[in-house]
């Protein structure tokens, strides 16, 4: 029966606070839109706010960073098609293959995504920038001429991107592997096909739709990426679009207006791909996406699942031992260098790191805004998400497409419309944490909504239902039934939130007040301007706290795992 | 069962539902549906999946919001379109079993069947008086103290329909609540329901798409296809007068036999018709008005087989067994009758081998005039 229907079962109660939180959300995400193409339209005095003339010229001047957006894009691609193959094969070996801990291995493939790109292209740099990488000492030191790799490359930056990428890939095209129903597979080997033939013409096409949705994806997150581009492009003078207005802005004198049409034209870009993205989703790919989770039978590979396996271990030991073990050495060295020397060894960086007031204030102000926004998050989220999934209540659905925008616009270009907008908002939190608080929540929406309905859309609607036909009404059903199921999915999307929070850089470095630091643009910061050792023990630092936060997350994610009420 | 009496009971309401239609968009699931119930009545949607039943039954609960008509619990209204009135689904005062179930997972059985109980703000030895009387009902009572979630389904059914009645609704509304459960679980708890509705004479609405179900259970049927109504009688009058071929081969399985009018030859309170083979049927039109052509339903079992030329003056044929498909219970012939198929199932100890010539008898009083409605009357019935 068509159960999907609204009903409007609604009093005034529950109206008036959707409308306000609602209307809040949107105002939280469209108030730094409409200043952000306000600004990129400013063709006057580019410091004067309002602006005081309108006009395209901002747009017309873009052919001249040509050369920025074709820096983008090829990095983009390349990261992109890289990820993408080691996403797939990621995917179908450890759901399709009978890989020795298989289940283990799939768990610790999220690892490299909580591995940022900031500590990648920071260990890697280490490792491979072509004066004293560590690589390139090692490649002289036998008699090398030159240097073996170089890693601020765009080759270099894609690599780093592609890396922690690939993890996102892994997951996405995972699931997609996962809710192929085995028998169609087997079905044609009854038929008599063999294997090969049964994995192009059955396999293949029938998660090529998803595939193709987790590549326009990444390609989009990969235009919009940051840290990696700004930690090794930077010192070279390399830069992408999110860089480039990075620079822009910062740069003396600023210069806002050309910088807010980069981001729009970025804003656009993305905003097209993640809609394909969407309809490529919704359309469903044939029968793979039935909602149901299959579990298929592990095709038997012989020996080549210990080359698989092997396969794994490499990515993994690249993309989260390495970059962690070689900021680990540095951070303990007085002076970073490929080859160990007793008297090098030191604990200097990190007793610097504690007693240093800047560094120590930007630690603490992360930890606090980190917990107040997957407090605050939470409770914001965990409404919305009831509002748009569970309400039946009518403007839901355009809610739902609001919460779609910060994902579509990079965090940099999100912070940059930001900027302007609360330098004229009357209350002065410019400047501020709470600043930084409204951005977090700001663009962590996407992230904390669909986490919180993700556990939401699983509890069957019926179980809101019974309660109230049993006569509940809508605040008792709320305490009573629709918050206790929930609870694994809260607190999955608290320590989400609190880890973005935590590491985020793209709009803190752009929102961050000179009196109200956070660690992670002080971590960049550290790194271009005081040294490299001392850096890595901040990271490490950071990398700690993120650590404890994910212990938690994976504690509850195996508690949430089983049914509920055990 | 045990039985004791209800530690309070409240009176059994009625329901009018009026000209009710529900429509998601461009769909319209109900298209104008009336009907009544009694207080203290056992009524059943019946119909295919898709046919409005279920939604029909929300918008009674309130989970729907109808597009327009009009529903009356006890006389009062709850929806009406022409008076705005929207009454939300805990404050019309009825119950629902879901077919889900929809048992809280978070809950000890208790906790869940006790769940309306607090709700109303009832004391706590109160609410374990009651509490234990429900689920002695449902012979739960032994496990009050378990995790809903460690319970088989059809426990979970006893403990939704425990919580479903326990605050003394006034009617209980029932989505399906047996599809969920296998055959033979299904064929007990259909038992225990009725019993059930018996000792509490609540008034219920009931759907299903399961007619056995919903003759076990019902004092009236609603038969329901495409959003609308088919046929409105008890259990007997819509599996002995089926009102159109829908209703004939939806409840239970009929031969639909299409012929011309012979009324000639009509007589002794039977009309006749004359297959496109030369075959005279007699039936019975039950006051039906027939045109120049007409259906005759004939239910599998109400057909015979004989070797010898039976005595009875009308509906006597020749027939051929094309196939015989044996089901444990009874057995299933396939016959080749006037350059057709039809249907018949018996009970006979002596099977009967394809390919044998036999005599094909049925009494006119189970051949029964159906109403002209539609053009469904081609093949020959589902097996």
């Amino acid at each position: 029966m068509e159960r999907s229907a609204r009903a409007g079962s609604w009093r005034p109660g529950p109206v008036l606070v959707s409308l306000v939180v609602g209307g809040a959300a949107a105002v939280l995400v469209l108030y730094p839109i409409f200043y952000l193409i306000q600004a990129s339209l400013s063709v006057g005095d580019p410091q004067a706010r309002p602006p005081e003339a309108y006009g395209l010229d901002n747009y017309a001047g873009l052919p001249r960073y040509a050369h920025i957006f074709w820096n983008t894009v090829l990095v983009a691609v390349i990261a992109t098609v890289f990820a993408i193959v080691l996403g797939f094969a990621m995917g179908w070996t450890l759901s399709r293959a009978n890989v020795p801990g298989r289940e283990a291995l799939e768990q610790m493939m999220a690892l490299p995504y909580y591995v940022t790109p900031l500590m990648g292209a920071l260990a890697w740099s280490l490792i491979g920038s072509p004066s004293g990488g560590f690589l390139n000492q090692v490649w002289r030191a036998l008699g090398g001429d030159g240097h073996l790799i170089d890693i601020t490359t765009p080759y270099g930056i894609a690599w780093v991107m592609a890396l922690f990428e690939g993890s996102v890939a892994f997951v996405m095209i995972g699931a997609v592997m996962k809710s192929m129903d085995p028998a169609l597979e087997e079905a044609s080997q009854v038929l008599g096909a063999g294997r090969l033939r049964t994995m192009l013409k059955i396999t293949l096409p029938l998660v090529l739709p998803g595939v193709l949705g987790a590549t326009i994806f990444v390609f989009a997150e990969m235009l919009g990426s940051f840290s990696a581009a700004l930690v090794l492009g930077l010192p070279n003078r390399f830069y992408v679009v999110t860089t480039a207005m990075y620079q822009l802005v910062s740069q003396y004198p600023p210069r806002f207006p050309q910088a807010a049409a980069m981001g729009v034209s970025l804003f656009a870009v993305m905003f097209v791909m993640v809609y394909i993205y969407r309809r490529i989703i919704s359309r469903g790919s044939y029968v793979t996406i039935t909602g149901k989770a299959f579990r298929p039978r592990a095709m038997d590979v012989g020996r080549l699942r210990w080359i698989l396996f092997g396969i794994c271990l490499l990515y993994l030991a690249i993309a989260v031992l390495l970059p962690v073990l070689t900021l680990l050495y540095a951070s303990f060295q007085r002076l970073a260098t490929a080859f160990p020397r007793l008297d090098n060894f030191t604990l200097a960086n990190y007793v610097t790191a504690l007693s240093l007031d800047a560094v120590r204030s930007a630690l603490w102000n992360s930890l606090l805004l980190g917990c107040a926004t997957s407090i605050l998050g939470v409770l914001l989220m965990g409404f919305l998400s009831w509002l748009i999934y569970r309400s039946r209540l009518p403007g839901a659905g355009v809610i739902e497409y609001l919460l779609m925008f910060p994902q579509a616009v990079p965090r940099l270009v999100f912070a940059f419309g930001m900027l302007w907008a609360w330098l004229v908002f009357p209350i002065p939190i410019y400047g501020t944490l709470w600043l930084l608080l409204i951005a977090y929540l700001t663009v962590f929406l996407p992230l904390g909504v669909r986490t919180i309905s993700g556990v939401m859309l699983q509890i069957d609607r019926t179980l809101e239902e019974s309660a109230q036909m049993c006569g509940a009404g809508w605040g008792y059903r709320l305490r009573t039934v629709t918050m206790p199921l929930l609870r694994p999915g809260l607190i999955a999307a608290a320590l989400l939130l609190f880890i973005a929070s935590v590491r985020e850089l793209g709009a803190s470095i752009l929102l961050m007040g000179p009196k109200a630091k956070v660690i992670t643009p002080a971590i960049v910061e550290s790194w271009f301007s005081t040294s490299t050792e001392l850096t890595a023990a901040m990271a490490l630092l950071q990398t700690l706290a993120v650590a404890v936060a994910l212990a938690l997350l994976f504690a509850v994610a195996r508690r949430a795992l089983r049914p509920v009420g055990e | 069962m045990t039985v004791s009496p209800a530690p309070e009971t409240r009176r059994a309401a009625s329901i009018d539902v009026k000209d009710l239609v529900v429509r998601y968009g461009t769909v319209t699931a109900v298209r104008g549906v009336s009907f009544s119930v009694a207080a203290g009545e056992h009524l059943t949607l019946l119909g295919p999946s898709g046919c409005g039943k279920t939604t029909t039954l929300r918008a009674i609960a309130g989970l729907e919001k109808p597009t327009a008509g009009e529903i009356r619990i006890d006389g009062t209204v709850v929806y009406g379109s022409g008076t705005r009135v929207q009454i939300p689904p805990e404050r019309r005062g009825l119950s629902m079993v879901f077919q889900s179930y929809a048992i809280w997972p978070h809950m000890t059985v208790f906790d869940n069947v006790a769940y309306g109980l607090r709700v109303r703000r009832e004391s706590e030895s109160v609410i374990s008086e009651r509490v234990g009387w429900a689920l002695d009902l449902v012979q739960m009572g032994e496990l009050a103290g378990r995790s809903a979630s460690k319970l088989s389904g059809g426990q979970q059914q006893r403990v939704a329909l425990a919580r479903a009645f326990v605050f003394s609704p006034s009617v209980l509304l029932f989505d399906e609540p047996l599809s969920n459960l296998d055959a033979k679980l299904r064929a007990e708890m259909r038992i225990e329901l009725k019993e059930l509705q018996l000792q509490l004479g609540i008034t219920s609405v009931y759907v299903t798409h399961d007619l056995e179900e919903a003759l076990a259970i019902s004092d009236r049927i609603i038969v329901m296809r495409n959003g609308i109504i088919e046929q409105i009688g008890t259990p007997a009058e819509i599996y002995d007068l089926p009102r159109n071929a829908f209703v004939a081969d939806f409840v239970g399985s009929a031969n639909l036999i299409r012929g011309r009018r012979r009324p000639e030859l009509d007589g002794h309170g039977l009309i006749v018709l004359e297959t496109p083979g030369g075959a005279l049927i007699h039936g019975m039109a039950h006051g039906r008005r027939a045109g120049r052509e007409a259906v005759f339903s004939a239910r599998t079992v109400h057909l015979q087989l004989s070797r010898e030329h039976p005595a009875s003056a009308h509906n006597v044929w020749p027939a051929r067994v094309k196939s015989r498909v044996f089901q444990g219970d009874f057995t299933q012939y396939h016959l080749d009758w006037d350059g057709r198929r039809l249907v018949l199932r018996c009970v006979t100890a002596e099977p009967v081998a394809e390919g044998t010539d036999l005599f094909l008898s049925v009494d006119p009083r189970y051949c029964v005039l159906l109403e002209e409605e539609s053009p469904l009357v081609v093949g020959s019935p589902s097996p």
